[in-house]
């Protein structure tokens, strides 16, 4: 047949990526056989500048891994002429080359999506699925591509986050096995432009990577104050638990002191008598004092 | 909102089903009514269960998918003959299949290792049962042994294989039915002074001695009784003659 819906996505980063995203984007160009790969971007650029750089290539998609920090990665994904556009923060990165991941596929088969029902649910949801669908599914009859459908991505919602998966059909009867990539989204923000224009969607659940290191060196930091002051309180506890009591006149009736010695004051060391455990050993000592006086002599 | 949804509007591709494959349903036990408590059941902590609900999910797709593309004439079996690229090089699926299989090995190992042990223990007390058995016998023989040489039984029935008895179980019970064996008064004699000398521990000086009175005779102990029974006036029969009489005898002797 003939090649019709013309899609092309680029797939590229940003400078500071570690080994994981690279493999990650690596992984995604193997599995996406309509991506095309650019080198990657300095971050001074501002962002405007991937869409010329879409055009220069000739792609109406984009992919884009934004790595801050060298640990937090964000991903954008855009449709670039005037599209909307959608930052996420990527976590639980886990690699094709992974030896858990034990299935495998055809090179550039096309894939079936699978969406979770809460997709249906939400406007923003709704939007990123058609998002999804048109960056993620081979063209057919694309001529990288493989005409067998053998493999399954899901993207399903849980915990405010979109969790990503990739499995080979084995069976007609549905037995799946993990091929991988695997990664967790967590939607930032939705943007009526290319990466730019104004914001349709924020995500209230989300929180900034450094918000959260923060809440945790802050609770950390609770809890050691937390212990100084009772470390504190209870100091003044002790301090003030001292009541101090009259001198009752009563009780040194019966006291008699006993009678006063006179002090002996010894001017000469008394004599220190050794304790003689070992006679022999004591004797052979002897010998050997007298024996080296004798040298000396 | 509005925004959303109109942007949305915009963006949308009309394409037909067979360019986007994209199936929406809840996991493998139903669509929307079921999806919803099923999503609330799923603790997105527990790794197990999340992963299980995305792999039903991913299920419920297939099983939905594949009858539609077998209608559009989509092929989904690859060809026993087909080769191609695949996406994971053949070199990585070796490395996949050597971790599997050393993982299997070491479980196997471990496995036998555990059998043996059991096996061993097992060996050891079916030994140490074999051993005291072979004791008990000995001990059986030698007793019934003794019992020949002080004349307490005059069977010499020991001597033949007792073990037949034990191998014939309905002939043995027969047997043990004639053994009721000695008097109850030799039973009670054998019990007291037993083969080969007193039982151990028979004068212990314990509360149930002390308050023993059986051997207790009230005639004896207020000398009201007839004395040791002496028929008219015999000697007394530890009398003992004298050192002068003994010698006596003993010089006219011979």
């Amino acid at each position: 047949g003939k090649w019709k819906n013309k899609e092309r996505v680029l797939i590229f980063s940003s400078r500071g990526i570690n080994f994981r995203t690279r493999h990650l984007m690596q992984d995604l160009r193997t599995l996406m056989p309509h991506s095309k790969a650019d080198t990657k971007m300095d971050r001074k650029d501002q962002l405007f500048v991937i869409n010329e750089v879409c055009e220069m290539k000739n792609c109406n998609k984009c992919i884009f891994f934004e790595a801050k920090k060298k640990q937090d990665l964000y991903m954008w994904l855009s449709n670039t002429p005037q599209g909307p556009s959608a930052k996420f923060l990527v976590q639980n990165v886990h690699t094709l080359a992974e030896l858990k991941m034990t299935g495998n596929c055809l090179r550039g088969s096309r894939p079936l999506l699978s969406f979770d029902p809460v997709f249906d649910k939400e406007p923003h949801y709704a939007l990123l699925k058609e998002l999804f669908i048109q960056i993620f599914s081979t063209p057919q009859y694309h001529p990288k591509s493989q005409p067998f459908v053998d493999h399954v991505f899901t993207f399903t919602v849980t915990d405010e986050r979109i969790w990503f998966r990739n499995y080979q059909i084995i069976e007609e009867d549905a037995s799946l096995v993990e091929i991988g990539p695997r990664f967790v989204l967590n939607l930032i923000k939705i943007f009526q432009g290319s990466f730019g224009g104004p914001t349709l969607y924020e995500n209230p659940h989300y929180q900034s990577p450094n918000m959260h290191r923060r809440l945790v060196r802050m609770s950390v930091a609770a809890k050691f104050r937390e212990k100084q002051h009772v470390k504190e309180v209870q100091k003044e506890k002790k301090k003030a638990s001292k009541v101090l009591v009259k001198e009752d006149p009563t009780e040194v009736v019966f006291e008699t002191p006993a009678e006063e010695k006179p002090v002996e004051i010894q001017l000469v060391k008394p004599e220190s008598k050794p304790i003689v455990k070992d006679k022999k050993k004591l004797r052979k000592i002897q010998r050997k004092k007298q024996k080296k006086l004798f040298r000396t002599e | 909102q509005d925004g959303l949804k109109q942007c949305l509007a915009d963006f949308r591709q009309q394409l037909a089903w067979v360019e986007r494959l994209d199936v929406t349903l809840g996991p493998v036990g139903g669509p929307a009514s079921q999806s919803a408590s099923n999503t609330d059941e799923v603790d997105p902590e527990n790794d197990f269960q999340r992963e299980m609900s995305f792999y039903r999910q991913a299920q419920a797709a297939v099983l939905e998918a594949l009858p539609r593309l077998r209608k559009l004439q989509v092929p989904t079996r690859r060809p026993d003959d087909y080769f191609a690229e695949m996406a994971k090089s053949d070199q990585q699926m070796q490395k996949i299949r050597q971790k599997l299989k050393s993982k299997q090995e070491a479980m196997e190992r471990s496995e036998k290792a555990k059998q043996l042990r059991a096996m061993r223990k097992y060996g050891k007390k079916v030994q140490t049962e074999i051993l005291q058995k072979r004791q008990k016998e000995k001990k059986n023989m030698l007793n019934a042994v003794k019992r020949y040489q002080k004349g307490l039984s005059d069977k010499l029935d020991f001597l033949d294989d007792e073990h037949t008895s034990s191998q014939g179980n309905k002939k043995g019970s027969a047997n043990q039915q004639t053994k009721k064996g000695p008097n109850a008064k030799r039973r009670y004699k054998n019990q007291k002074f037993g083969f080969g000398g007193k039982k151990k521990g028979s004068k212990w000086n314990t509360k149930e001695s002390f308050n023993d009175v059986s051997s207790f005779q009230s005639k004896v102990a207020h000398n009201k009784g007839p004395g040791k029974a002496r028929k008219g006036g015999k000697k007394a029969l530890n009398k003992r003659p004298g050192k002068r009489a003994r010698q006596k005898m003993k010089n006219r002797a011979r």
